[in-house]
This record gives C-alpha cells, sequence and structure tokens, in this order.
C-alpha cells in the first residue's frame, strides 16, 4: 500500500479498526511436587487461555484512548496484537490501514511502541547514540531530526541524562527517555503499555503532561493500557474496559459512573451523634464516626431523601459526590465472570 | 542496502568502546580463548609425535594438519566475534520483550537478532589461525598458487555463511522453544564434527557419517574445502569442493531465513 | 540436686538426633533435584546423549591416528584401547566434575549469602558435600540408562573384564575421584575469602586439569615428553600430582595398565591428595571466616 493513498484513507476512515479479533494460548500446565514431575516427562497436560474473545474497536485520528482492565485481562495482548508483535487467532485489524501482523516497514515506521519496565533503548549505549541509532533505522532527515529530538529533550527536562549509559539511569528517568526516542520519528500513531507503573508521583505527573501536550500539538491517535485510574483521568475521556478479555465499556470516563452506579455518596456532619436506628431511615450507612456519617444513597431518592435529612436533623455540613471511579472500575473488574469459552461476545452487564 | 552497514557500524563501535573501557576483562577473555586453544595444539603435537600422518594416505601431515587447524581457527573466531554473542543473548531478550522491541522497529528482524552485539576477544583466536597458516603454507608441498589464494578466502565466507545458517536456526528454535541450553551445547556438538579432516570418517559407520555431515548438514564443507583449497594442488575435483560449498553456503541462508521467518510468524511474546 | 545437669529419669520426649534430623533435610534436598531435574525435560534427555558425541569424533581420530602408525600401540594403549579409555575417562567424570561448585562458593561470599553459614551451626563444607552427593545420584539416576547403553554398544572395545581386586581398586579410585575432585573445587571456592575475580583461578585450574588429568588423552602417552629434571618424564610427574586421579587414574586401573604395587601405592597417593586438600579445605574455611567476620561482610 503505497503512503500517500493510506495517509490521505486515514483522513476520513477511522486510524485502528478492530473487527472480532481473538487469541489463544495453549499453556501447558507446570507440575507441581515429585510424583507430578515424572509424569510429565510422558504426558503433559495443557489447556487452552483466552487472552483476547473476539473483540471490536474503532479509533479515529487525534483520539486519546485509555485501555483500562485488570491483569491478566488482554490489554498488553491487544496492543502486542496491533502492533505486529502477535497474530491472532482469529478477526482482524488495520491500524493506518495496515495489517499490522504482516510487519511491512512501512507500517513500522509510522508508528511506535513504548512498554513500561521494559527498554527499548540499547542498554549499553548512552542515549544519545540511541537516539543515532534510531535516527539510522527510522531513515530520519538529519535537520528535521535535530530539531525534534531538541523539542522533545527539553520538553521532559532531560538534557543532561543524555550522555549517560542508559543503565545507570532511574526508572523514571529512563522512561523519559524512551518517550523520546519514540517520538523522534514522528509516528501517527503511539502505543503506550502501562508507561507509569513504578514511577514516583512527580515522573508520572510529567509523563502525563508531555504525553498531553504532545497529543494535542502533533495530532497523534494514543492508545495507553494501564490500571491506574489517575492516568486514566489525567489523559483523556474515551475509556475502553477489558475485563477477562471482552470489552466492557467503551466510552467517556464520564458515562462510567452515570452507567455502572445506582447510588451516590453523602456525607453528613451532624449536631450529635445519631442512632443508628435513624440514620438507616435516609440510606445505607457505610460509616458513623461520633458525628460525622457517610450514606450511600440511592440517586433516584436523593431529592427527596436530602431535603429531609436537612430539616430533620441538625445539620453542620454535607456533601453529596459520586463514588469514586476506582471503586466503581473495581467492581467492575470483580464483579465480571469470564465468558465460557466459545460463548458469544453479550452486552455489558 | 548501505543503512544496514551503517547500523551496523554503530553496533560494532560501541561493543569496542566497551570492551576497551572494561579492558582487564578483554584481555581475560582473549587470554580464556587462547587458553583453550593452546591445549588443543598441545595434543595435536603431542599426537604427531605418535604418527607422521592423520589418516594413512589421507595426506594430512603435519604442516597440511596446521593449516587445516588454523583455518578452522579463522572460520570460527569470524562466526564467534560476529554472530554467536548476539545469538546467545536471544534466550535473554525473548524473556525480557526484547524482541518485542525488535519486531517493532522497521528493520529485518534477524539482522538486528545476530548482529547487533560484536565479541573482539574472539578475534584473538583467528589471529592465531592466520600465524598457523603462515607457518604451515611455506613447509606445505604443493605451494598454493595464486588462484588458490584468490578462492581461499571466497571459500572461508562460504564456511561462515554455513555456520551462520546454523545460528540463525538455532535462534529460530529458541524463538519457539523459549530457554533452552542444551540447543547451545548442540552447537558445541555439532562443530566438534567439523574440528578434524573428513577424511577420518571412513569405514563402515564412517561413509554414511561423513555424507550426512557434508550434504544434509554441511558442516563439513565448512572447514575442509577452504583448508584443502590450500593445502592440495587446486584442480579436478577440488573445484566440486569449491562448487558444493558455495552451493551449501547459499542454500544455508535460504534455508535458514525461511525457517526464522516462519518462527518470528508463530512468536507469542510470553514475556509480561 | 545442685549441679546435676542429667536428668534422673530418661526424658521421654527426646528431641530427633542431630543425624536423623541431617538425613531428612538431606532427603528434601534429593527430592529437590530430581525435580529440578526432570523440568527440563527435553533438555536432559537430549542432553545425556549428546555428551556421548564428541567420543564419536575422538574413535575415528584415533583410528586414522592408527591407520598410520606403523606399530600396534601407542604408549601401551590399541586402538580399541583408546576408545575404552575416553569412555571410562567420562564415566570417571561423572564422578569428580563439579560444576559450579567454586564459583558458587565464591559468588555467595561475593554476595553476603554465606553469612547465613557463618551464624548457623550447620557445617559449610557438609552441607556443600551433601548436596553434591544427592546432585549426583540424581544425575546417575537418570544418566544410567544412556551410559549403559553406550557402554553395552561399545563393550567390544573393552578388554576382557578384570579381576575382582581390580574392580574394587577401580569402585575405590572413582568414589576417591569424587572426594577429591570435590575437595579441590572447595578449596578453590574458598580462595574467595582473599581474592575478588577467583573465576581467573578457576579458569587456570580448568586448563590444567584439561591438559593433566587425561580428559583430553592417557597420560601414559606424556612418558616421551621431558620435565626439566633428568630422568623424569611428564608421566611420570603427573602420578605424583592430584588432577590425574580425577580422570585418567580409575580408568587406567579397568584397564589393567596400572598393576600390583604400583597400582597401591597410587591408591595410596590418591587418599593422600584426598586428605590433603579435605584438610586445606579445612583449613581455608576457618581462616576464610575468620578473616571474613574481621572485615563486617
Amino acid at each position: 500500500m503505497d503512503n500517500s493513498a493510506s495517509r490521505s484513507q486515514s483522513q476520513s476512515a477511522p486510524v485502528i479498526e478492530v473487527e472480532g479479533l481473538a487469541k489463544e494460548y495453549r499453556v501447558h500446565d507446570k507440575p507441581e511436587g515429585l510424583a507430578a514431575s515424572v509424569r510429565s516427562l510422558f504426558h503433559r497436560t495443557s489447556r487452552v487461555v483466552e487472552a483476547l474473545r473476539g473483540v471490536d474497536l474503532r479509533v479515529g485520528r487525534g483520539e486519546f484512548v485509555a485501555l483500562l482492565g485488570p491483569n491478566g485481562a488482554g490489554k498488553t495482548t491487544f496492543l502486542k496484537l496491533l502492533s505486529g508483535i502477535i497474530t491472532p487467532s482469529r478477526g482482524t485489524a488495520h491500524v493506518l490501514g495496515h495489517v499490522p501482523w504482516v510487519r511491512e516497514n512501512e507500517f513500522r515506521r509510522r508508528f511506535a511502541l513504548v512498554m513500561g519496565q521494559r527498554n527499548q533503548l540499547w542498554w549499553d549505549l548512552p542515549a544519545a547514540e540511541s537516539f543515532r541509532l534510531h535516527r539510522e533505522i527510522y531513515r530520519i532527515e538529519p535537520s528535521r531530526f535535530t530539531r525534534v529530538r531538541d523539542e522533545l529533550v527539553d520538553l521532559l527536562g532531560v538534557r543532561p541524562l543524555v550522555l549517560q549509559p542508559v543503565r545507570e539511569l532511574s526508572l523514571g528517568e529512563r522512561m523519559k527517555l524512551e518517550l523520546v526516542a519514540a517520538l523522534l520519528h514522528e509516528p501517527e500513531v503511539l502505543f503506550l503499555d502501562e508507561p507509569t507503573i513504578g514511577l514516583d508521583v512527580v515522573a508520572q505527573h510529567t509523563i502525563h503532561a508531555f504525553l498531553r501536550h504532545v497529543q494535542a500539538e502533533r495530532r497523534v491517535t494514543v492508545m495507553l493500557t494501564t490500571h491506574y485510574m489517575k492516568d486514566v483521568a489525567a489523559l483523556c475521556e474515551r475509556v475502553v474496559v477489558i475485563t477477562h478479555g471482552d470489552i466492557l465499556y467503551d466510552g467517556s470516563l464520564a458515562d462510567i459512573v452515570d452507567r455502572f452506579t445506582t447510588h451516590k455518596i453523602v456525607t453528613l456532619d451532624l449536631d450529635e451523634v445519631p442512632s443508628p436506628a435513624r440514620v438507616a431511615r435516609y440510606g445505607f450507612p457505610c460509616e458513623v464516626r461520633g458525628p460525622r456519617v457517610v450514606l450511600r444513597v440511592d440517586r433516584g431518592r436523593i431529592a427527596e431523601v436530602l431535603p429531609d435529612i436537612l430539616r430533620d436533623e441538625g445539620v453542620r455540613d454535607v456533601s453529596v459526590e459520586d463514588v469514586p471511579l476506582e471503586e466503581i472500575v473495581a467492581e467492575l473488574f470483580r464483579s465480571t465472570r469470564p465468558r465460557p469459552a466459545g460463548a458469544p461476545a453479550g452486552a455489558s452487564p | 542496502m548501505s543503512r544496514y552497514l551503517a547500523i551496523f557500524r554503530t553496533f560494532a563501535r560501541a561493543c569496542l568502546v566497551r570492551d576497551m573501557t572494561f579492558r582487564a576483562n578483554f584481555l581475560l577473555e582473549c587470554l580464556t580463548s587462547l587458553g583453550w586453544m593452546s591445549m588443543n595444539l598441545a595434543f595435536y603435537l603431542l599426537v604427531f609425535t605418535f604418527t607422521p600422518e592423520i589418516g594413512a594416505g589421507s595426506g594430512w601431515t603435519k604442516a597440511p594438519f596446521f593449516a587445516f587447524v588454523g583455518t578452522g581457527l579463522i572460520v570460527n573466531s569470524i562466526v564467534q566475534a560476529l554472530f554467536m554473542p548476539s545469538a546467545e543473548e536471544l534466550t535473554e531478550m525473548v524473556r525480557t520483550g526484547g524482541l518485542d522491541a525488535v519486531l517493532v522497529q522497521p528493520l529485518d528482524a534477524q539482522f538486528l537478532v545476530s548482529m547487533h552485539r560484536v565479541d573482539f576477544s574472539s578475534f584473538a583466536n583467528g589471529l592465531v589461525g592466520v600465524g598457523l597458516v603462515a607457518w604451515a603454507v611455506p613447509r606445505l608441498e604443493h605451494a598454493p598458487g595464486p588462484i588458490a589464494w584468490l578462492v581461499y578466502p571466497l571459500t572461508i565466507l562460504c564456511g561462515v555463511a554455513i555456520l551462520y545458517g546454523l545460528v540463525i536456526m538455532l535462534a529460530a528454535a529458541t524463538i519457539l522453544m523459549g530457554r533452552n541450553q542444551s540447543l547451545y551445547d548442540f552447537w558445541f556438538y555439532l562443530t566438534n564434527f567439523s574440528r578434524y579432516p573428513a577424511e577420518i570418517y571412513a569405514g563402515p559407520w564412517g561413509g554414511p557419517l561423513r555424507a550426512v555431515c557434508t550434504f544434509v548438514i554441511p558442516i563439513l564443507l565448512v572447514v575442509n574445502v577452504p583448508a584443502r583449497v590450500l593445502a592440495r594442488p587446486l584442480a579436478g575435483e577440488a573445484w566440486w569442493a569449491v562448487a558444493t560449498a558455495l552451493l551449501a553456503a547459499c542454500a544455508s541462508l535460504a534455508v535458514s531465513r525461511a525457517v526464522f521467518q516462519a518462527a518470528l510468524a508463530r512468536y507469542r511474546s510470553a514475556s509480561s | 540436686m545442685s549441679g546435676r545437669s542429667v536428668p534422673l529419669e530418661p526424658d521421654r520426649h527426646v528431641a530427633p538426633p542431630r543425624v536423623l534430623e541431617g538425613l531428612r533435610v538431606w532427603c528434601t534436598m534429593l527430592a529437590i533435584c530430581l525435580e529440578e531435574r526432570l523440568v527440563y525435560r527435553g533438555d536432559f534427555l537430549l542432553g545425556t546423549a549428546m555428551r556421548f558425541l564428541p567420543i564419536v569424533t575422538q574413535i575415528f581420530l584415533w583410528t586414522a591416528v592408527f591407520s598410520a602408525t606403523r606399530r600396534g600401540d601407542i604408549a601401551g594403549y590399541t586402538r580399541d584401547d583408546v576408545v575404552a579409555y575416553y569412555l571410562l575417562t567420562m564415566l570417571a567424570r561423572a564422578f569428580s566434575s563439579m560444576p559450579g561448585l567454586a564459583t558458587g562458593i565464591a559468588r555467595s561470599i561475593r554476595d553476603g549469602s554465606i553469612k547465613k553459614f557463618l551464624v548457623q551451626p550447620v557445617d559449610y563444607v557438609g552441607f556443600l558435600l551433601a548436596a553434591r552427593v544427592a546432585h549426583k545420584l540424581v544425575y546417575y539416576a537418570v544418566a544410567a540408562v544412556p551410559f549403559a547403553a553406550v557402554f553395552l554398544v561399545c563393550r567390544h572395545y573393552f578388554p576382557p573384564l578384570p579381576d575382582a581386586a581390580t574392580v574394587l581398586a577401580f569402585l575405590a579410585s572413582l568414589v576417591l575421584s569424587f572426594l577429591l575432585g570435590f575437595f579441590m573445587e572447595a578449596t578453590l571456592g574458598m580462595l574467595g575469602f582473599w581474592v575478588l575475580e577467583v573465576s581467573s583461578i578457576v579458569f587456570g585450574y580448568m586448563l590444567v586439569q584439561y591438559l593433566l588429568s587425561g580428559h583430553m588423552f592417557p597420560i601414559d602417552m606424556l612418558a616421551g615428553v621431558p620435565t626439566g629434571i633428568p630422568g623424569v618424564s611428564v608421566a611420570e610427574l603427573v602420578q605424583w600430582l592430584p588432577f590425574g586421579y580425577t580422570a585418567y587414574f580409575p580408568a587406567a586401573v579397568w584397564l589393567g595398565k596400572i598393576e600390583g604395587p604400583h597400582l597401591a601405592r597410587a591408591l595410596l597417593v590418591q587418599v593422600a591428595w584426598v586428605v590433603a586438600m579435605g584438610i586445606a579445605c579445612r583449613i581455608a574455611w576457618q581462616r576464610g571466616t575468620r578473616r571474613y567476620g574481621a572485615f563486617g561482610g
């Protein structure tokens, strides 16, 4: 597929288009104990793990999508399929018009992958050498390379680190350099696999700001996997929740609250310590600490319950909040059960 | 493409810089390989005190035999220096996800996997090999002519290509099977067959073994053909040997590449 | 009553004696070793068989060497003798080779994990020895079949079975070679208390072993090689050094190359070296730990 044709196509068509993508692995069971070890010499049992079960997705140009899910949900598998590292068992995917696992050089020059806690920079070389290598590998024009590199290095404030061998740097410093390297060839699509894992708060913050800036400036389509809500809240509107290899939810962050919660949290500071029975009239008490009461109140009933409380109780302070995002998502992860193998994808619960 | 050459130069330069930084270690590694090699040379010298020739009527008397050994050192040191270090790292790369990073880059994966590291200390043996050849050639019965001197490096390259193909197939096996120590032992055991002139494989068992190691897994062509180009008059049958070596080199490269690509297509990326 | 530490009545709840405890620990060690071996199922089946491949090349090489000599034997070995010799040295080395022992000790000294042995009432050397015995037993169990198969196939290379005394001497030499190999490498490893880079020393040791243990060729073949000392060949010198007793000696005993008073003397020399290296190991441990403690690890 020639460059200009695929580029114009990507203006109108989705940048990432996935249909029925599935990946299964055959895993051998590890023997436990001596008897099992001997048996395993002659007969090994194995089972099929469905890492991804027929997933559909469409991402447009310039979008910033977060793939949220617990460990083992299939997020990283999904990303590896989209970057062409592995081939799927079933289904199709197109990124920038290319089929990723064909691994055309054309395609590989147009995207970048950054994996948290796993470095792609060459260990023994100082970052500057790695960048130079990158330039040769990606065929970046020298003057353009210098400009982009300087811009990125300054944005992340890593100029003093560039000449040190990569293995001497801390995790946060390395991640920043990885990001620089990834963006040197000005990719149109950026895949990030848990980029902030293991980093301190300051580093996370810097990287969030950097990603936001880069994405807005250069209209890069970004797809990021994470299990930190912080990343999601800081970076993007669109969230795709994956659990057990299925996409559970695909939409805006704000809508998750509406979609998945039935109640709100009401916190009351009362004049005097209430009796439990009294408090239970208004809602479900989560926490009663002295005069402070935290209640769960059904959303539909908030309009009636609140005036009652304010009228009948001595209230010093009241606040009404949504259930914290972390809790919603954690509950989502917990409550879903894996579909039996082979069953078709149904509507999300 | 010249791009690959430039990239390889960067890798080589980085390795050289590192070796020179840890100079003591580098020297130790040189001494290590020289040490083992000199033990073997002592053994050969001992053997020659008992017999004038390895294999009656084979022509491998002392001088030709040491030309053979020297040639073997040259070929093996090239492979040990340029390709083995990267191949040995492959298990680690597969385990840590480094191979993922390779697959994402717009560069041939086989090139990156087999050539991103250079072990300069392995060239020490090669230099000794050159020395042995230099010692042996004036003592040969038939001095090699100018054509022989042109064909010799060519056949050495064929030998390197055949071994490279084997390295790539080992790499493909590593990618498919994950960690597997016996694969590298396998390399040692396989190349062990090519340590001596093919003539020693004679007799009811030796004949078929020699055929298998010449035509199926052509390790016997690796050292024998170039050594023979030097030590024997280059005429008639010798040209057939050179042609076979060329053919084997091309086949080795082609087959190994196909196998490697197939392995990549089935890569599991089990890390993470 | 006062001052008496012995109870008047036998204590019913006696703790299991140290020996029984040790045995139990050792059995667990054995089970773990076995499990470890079995994990690499593909590996070990292939690996054990492949270990014999170099012998194939050696057989062909020596056949070629003999074909061009005008004598029937070299240093008293016929072609068949040489093949039998290599197989026997493989067996001997299965007893005496201690892969990773020296470097393992050096490493645990370097990274401090040896400290727990300084603190606990466990004899480190005894512990290592027990561990090695476990490893070896597992290895023999696993390698017995391929070894037996190879020896069976190659039995025509061997001279007729030796008499009972020789067989006993052979078995004794195997056990002694295990102990000798163990103590030599353990002592080397202990040098890690004084020297940072033990690996260079170990490498030097390996080189000398390679040449003088009989691994590459029967030591008798060095009978023509002079040392500086007049009238003493290298072969004669080597019989006073420990190296030959890890591979050459057991093989030579079985093949009947050393007999009668020579055999008795050689066995004594082997025992002497085992004792000497055992003592050296012990001294190295005591001096080394004292020094280690002084430096605070």
